[in-house]
């Protein structure tokens, strides 16, 4: 073991050893007060509840305060000699075998113009880096939209040409979509993974720099025992007011909670998805993904890959690491409250089957940990809810109680207990730790002029800070009531489906939002109503999550707004060190979007694509020479006629999504659709055009 | 281009030989001309040329077995017409997936007067320029093993197993294992 080993050894544990300390010290100290407050009388029933409760929330709220306040002290002091940047020697040049690293992008019903903005972004970004060999690129589409699939194959059509033959851009589109995006890159691994030794995952909005990637691969050759590199993205692009207080906050607090993450995980981060880079060999080795044992949600295919895949490859004893100081490496988060909600929606079945994993054999401590972290980041709503609960009751209870201020022989009187000590507690306490953070980066501003400079300085930045608290203060309850539903529903074993998501910006309508928030706006007025006159000295301490409920309709119509997300740029609010100083690929993403290219097949244009797939000659050659040639089997080949004839009698508006995709995943019916549609009484489309 | 050089003089010409009143042909030449010109064949001595083979090769069709619709047979026969010709530049001498690759490249237009060449009007090689535009959407097979890892849960089938056990202390006999 060199030298070095056993350094970043004892650093590990003397790291991870404060970090735990702390947390639970903190939470120590915060169950203590709460225990005092509870005054004499010993516990009752109520408060044992409220002080488990308590105990898990603090414990959660804890680890993310440490986590912010190491990773501000690290990003003080500057570099960290155990960061996986620090860590490794640069390989021998000479006898270093050549190798390829993909750039991977699962897609599924993604807007394919933004799909291939963002990869002939990130192939420009490489270009000029000027450090390109080696690097290709690949789609693996999952797309099932029919239309989708024809325009994902012209546009890659469009980019292969403009590449030439040595341009290295891959396509293929599965014939099953089993096991999802995991599925797709087992998919991929199992065909070509023998080809690369890296690659690059990304998902379908991710942007990376060419600086950034070249450097990945750089860290992953100078470590060999590295199984995955993650570099934290940061949101960007959108310009609602919800999704720009998110760019923000992202873009303040997310470098500082990205350190701290590296200080105590370091060799055994996590893997979040997309933005890492990862060595394919021993991933197709140990992170094939079989399916839970039992029925779904909690059984089945693992929906939530990426923390299982991180744990398996440290299971394996490949280590994890988050390159927090890495740059470049960017997302797109949900455009309005509704979307995010519908994205939690998602994440929230799949992070809790991970509490199958908390207990199964051979994983590290650290991989277990992070399986309960994305438990809680869910669970904590049901919990706080329910906290919030009971504590109302407990106050209804007190107050139902007739003080007796002298009783016995005591002279002096004795105060009725008051649950407004615990509630105090409570709010200092926890709004002390939620709130710390934010001013620990508004520190960090204030110690780089040039950086504060970015966010619109220091006073803009300051005053950011405060509104996006504020609102984030409105936005916990709305948030506390949507994820405690999904919990219930998913408890309840309702499945919660795989939607695709909205990512571009809209505004939410009247309609939409009543849908989506009425019942908490219902829930807010009747618990206002309930609080206010039957526990009145209860209601003031309420209020802030009354708000939240009762103005949910209005504040999530009027943050997703882009007008009022210009406005807050036009006065320097809620500005991202990106929007200041845009980086190169990002300008690079706006040109592409600017003027996005066109397609080689012009044929049967105003159809709809799938239909000039089936019409256009041109179209058609290339839809037909990227399926595969296996001949449909037989009852498959019945199908496809009474589609043909349903197309022939009815036509294309009375077919589904999944029938005409039926009706073009075949090379053979795709042949005779085409040529029954070119016999028809009128040609399908105008040859004079095309 | 003129308008004699749209070629569309074409779905008048009759081809009596074919026979009939009015010929299979007649009914179908219109129809030809008008998908050739969506292949991307533009000049009118290129779709007359292209026309007579279909024509020829529809009469070679008709006469060997009665069709239900000579216009589907027709279109089949230009593709039959197009594969058989990059099969003769690119020998490729039966692959179905290089011949699906090498038709979308020409109808692509990767290939400058592809048609010329497929109607017989120029000569030289142009498989070489098609072989280079010819792009391939997935690369050479490179496959990995990539098989489940387990997972062991914790707890999982734990009341199987107990009873199992019972089972074998009360009866003595071997059970089955509780996992699926």
């Amino acid at each position: 073991m060199s030298s070095n080993q056993l350094r970043g050894g004892a650093g590990r544990h003397i790291r991870r050893t404060l970090y735990f300390s702390l947390v639970l010290l903190t939470t120590l100290g915060a169950m203590v007060l709460l225990i005092l407050s509870f005054q004499e009388g010993g516990i009752r029933a109520l408060e044992l509840l409220l002080l488990v409760l308590y105990a898990i929330l603090i414990l959660w709220i804890s680890a993310s305060f440490w986590t912010a306040t190491l990773g501000f002290l690290l990003l003080l002091r500057g570099r960290d000699p155990y960061a996986i940047a620090s860590a490794g020697h640069e390989p021998a040049a000479e006898g270093a075998e050549p190798f390829r690293t993909a750039l991977v992008m699962p897609v599924y019903n993604e807007d394919p113009t933004r799909v291939f903005a963002g990869l002939r972004a990130m192939h420009q970004s490489l270009m000029e880096t000027g450090k390109q060999e080696g690097f290709e690129f690949f789609i693996l589409s999952d797309t099932r939209d029919p239309d989708v699939w024809v325009q994902e194959e012209l546009l890659w059509r469009q980019w292969a040409l403009e590449l030439g033959p040595t341009g290295r851009v891959f396509y293929r589109n599965r014939v099953e979509n089993t096991s999802r995006k995991s599925g797709n890159l087992a998919d991929f691994c199992r065909n070509w993974g023998g080809r690369y030794r890296y690659m690059i995952v990304l998902d379908a909005d991710s942007i990376m720099s060419g600086e950034t990637l070249v450097e990945l691969v750089a860290r992953m050759e100078r470590n060999p025992d590295a199984g995955l590199i993650q570099v934290p993205p940061v949101p960007v692009n959108h310009s609602s007011l919800f999704a720009r207080v998110l760019q923000f906050a992202g873009s303040l607090y997310g470098p500082m909670f990205a350190a701290g993450l590296s200080f105590w995980q370091l060799g055994t981060s996590n893997f979040w998805g997309h933005n890492a880079i990862i060595r394919v060999k021993p991933f197709a080795d140990h992170c094939g993904l079989p399916r839970l044992p039992g029925s779904e949600p909690f059984g089945g295919d693992i929906l939530s890959h990426d923390f299982v895949e991180a744990a398996l490859l440290r299971r394996a004893g490949w280590h994890v690491w988050l390159a927090y100081d890495l740059g470049g490496s960017y997302e797109e988060v949900p455009p309005t409250l509704i979307d995010y909600a519908k994205r939690d929606r998602r994440w929230c079945q799949g992070n809790l089957q991970h509490s199958r994993l908390l207990l199964a054999r051979g994983f590290k401590p650290l991989s277990r940990i992070h399986f309960a972290m994305g438990v809680m980041s869910y669970l904590a709503s049901p919990l706080w809810l329910l906290f919030i609960l009971i504590a109302g009751l407990a106050a209804y209870l007190q107050s139902l109680e007739s003080p007796v201020y002298f009783f016995g022989y005591n002279l002096f009187p004795v105060w009725p207990e008051s649950y407004a000590v615990e509630m105090t507690t409570v709010l200092i306490v926890t709004l002390a730790m939620l709130f710390l953070p934010k001013i620990l980066a508004l520190v960090l501003l204030a110690a780089r002029p040039p950086l504060a400079r970015r966010f619109g300085g220091l006073p803009r930045a300051g005053f950011s800070v405060l509104l996006e608290s504020l609102l984030s203060v409105l936005l916990a309850p709305v948030l506390m009531l949507f994820q405690s539903k999904f919990v219930l529903a998913i408890l309840l074993r309702q499945n919660v489906g795989w939607p695709t998501q909205r990512r571009g910006d809209h505004g939410t309508g009247l309609a939409e939002a009543i849908a989506a928030h009425a019942y908490q706006t219902l829930i807010g007025v009747t618990a206002g109503l309930i609080a206010y006159y039957q526990v009145p000295s209860f209601f003031p301490w309420f209020t802030p999550v009354l708000a939240g409920l009762i103005l949910a309709v209005p504040v999530s119509m009027i943050t997703s707004r882009t007008s009022f997300g210009r406005s807050a740029r036009r006065l320097g609010l809620f500005l991202a060190a990106e929007e200041t100083a845009r980086p190169r690929v990002l300008q690079l993403l706006d040109q592409q979007l600017a003027s996005p290219p066109g397609h080689p097949c012009r044929g049967g244009e105003g159809h709809d694509l799938w239909l000039r797939a089936v019409t256009d000659p041109c179209a058609y050659a290339l839809h037909a020479s990227l399926l595969s040639g296996e001949p449909p089997n037989r009852r498959r080949r019945h199908y496809l006629e009474g589609l043909i004839f349903q197309l022939q009698d009815e036509g294309a508006a009375n077919l589904s999504a999944g029938e005409k995709r039926a009706l073009i995943a075949h090379r053979d019916g795709l042949a005779e659709l085409h040529q029954l549609l070119w016999a028809g009484p009128r040609a399908p489309i105008d040859t004079a055009k095309g | 281009m003129t308008e004699g050089d749209t070629g569309s003089s074409l779905t008048t010409v009759p081809h009596p030989e074919l026979g009939g009143e009015p010929s299979d042909w007649d009914l179908v030449a219109g129809r030809v001309t008008e998908y050739l010109r969506a292949l991307g064949v533009s000049s009118a001595r290129e779709l007359q040329s292209l026309s007579e083979q279909v024509r020829h090769r529809l009469q070679t069709r008709l006469a060997a077995a009665e069709v239900e619709d000579p216009l589907v047979v027709a279109i089949e026969e230009v593709w039959g017409l197009l594969d058989d010709w990059l099969d003769r530049e690119l020998g490729l001498a039966g692959d179905r997936d290089s011949l699906h690759a090498t038709r979308a490249t020409v109808l692509g237009g990767a290939v400058p007067n592809w048609t010329a060449r497929f109607a017989g009007f120029t000569e030289g090689d142009l498989g070489g320029a098609i072989r280079a535009a010819t792009v391939m959407a997935v690369p050479e097979p490179a496959a990995l093993d990539m098989e489940p890892s387990p997972i062991l849960l914790c707890c999982y089938g734990v009341r199987q197993r107990i009873a199992a056990r019972l089972r074998r202390l009360v009866g003595g006999r071997a059970s089955t294992s509780p996992h699926p």
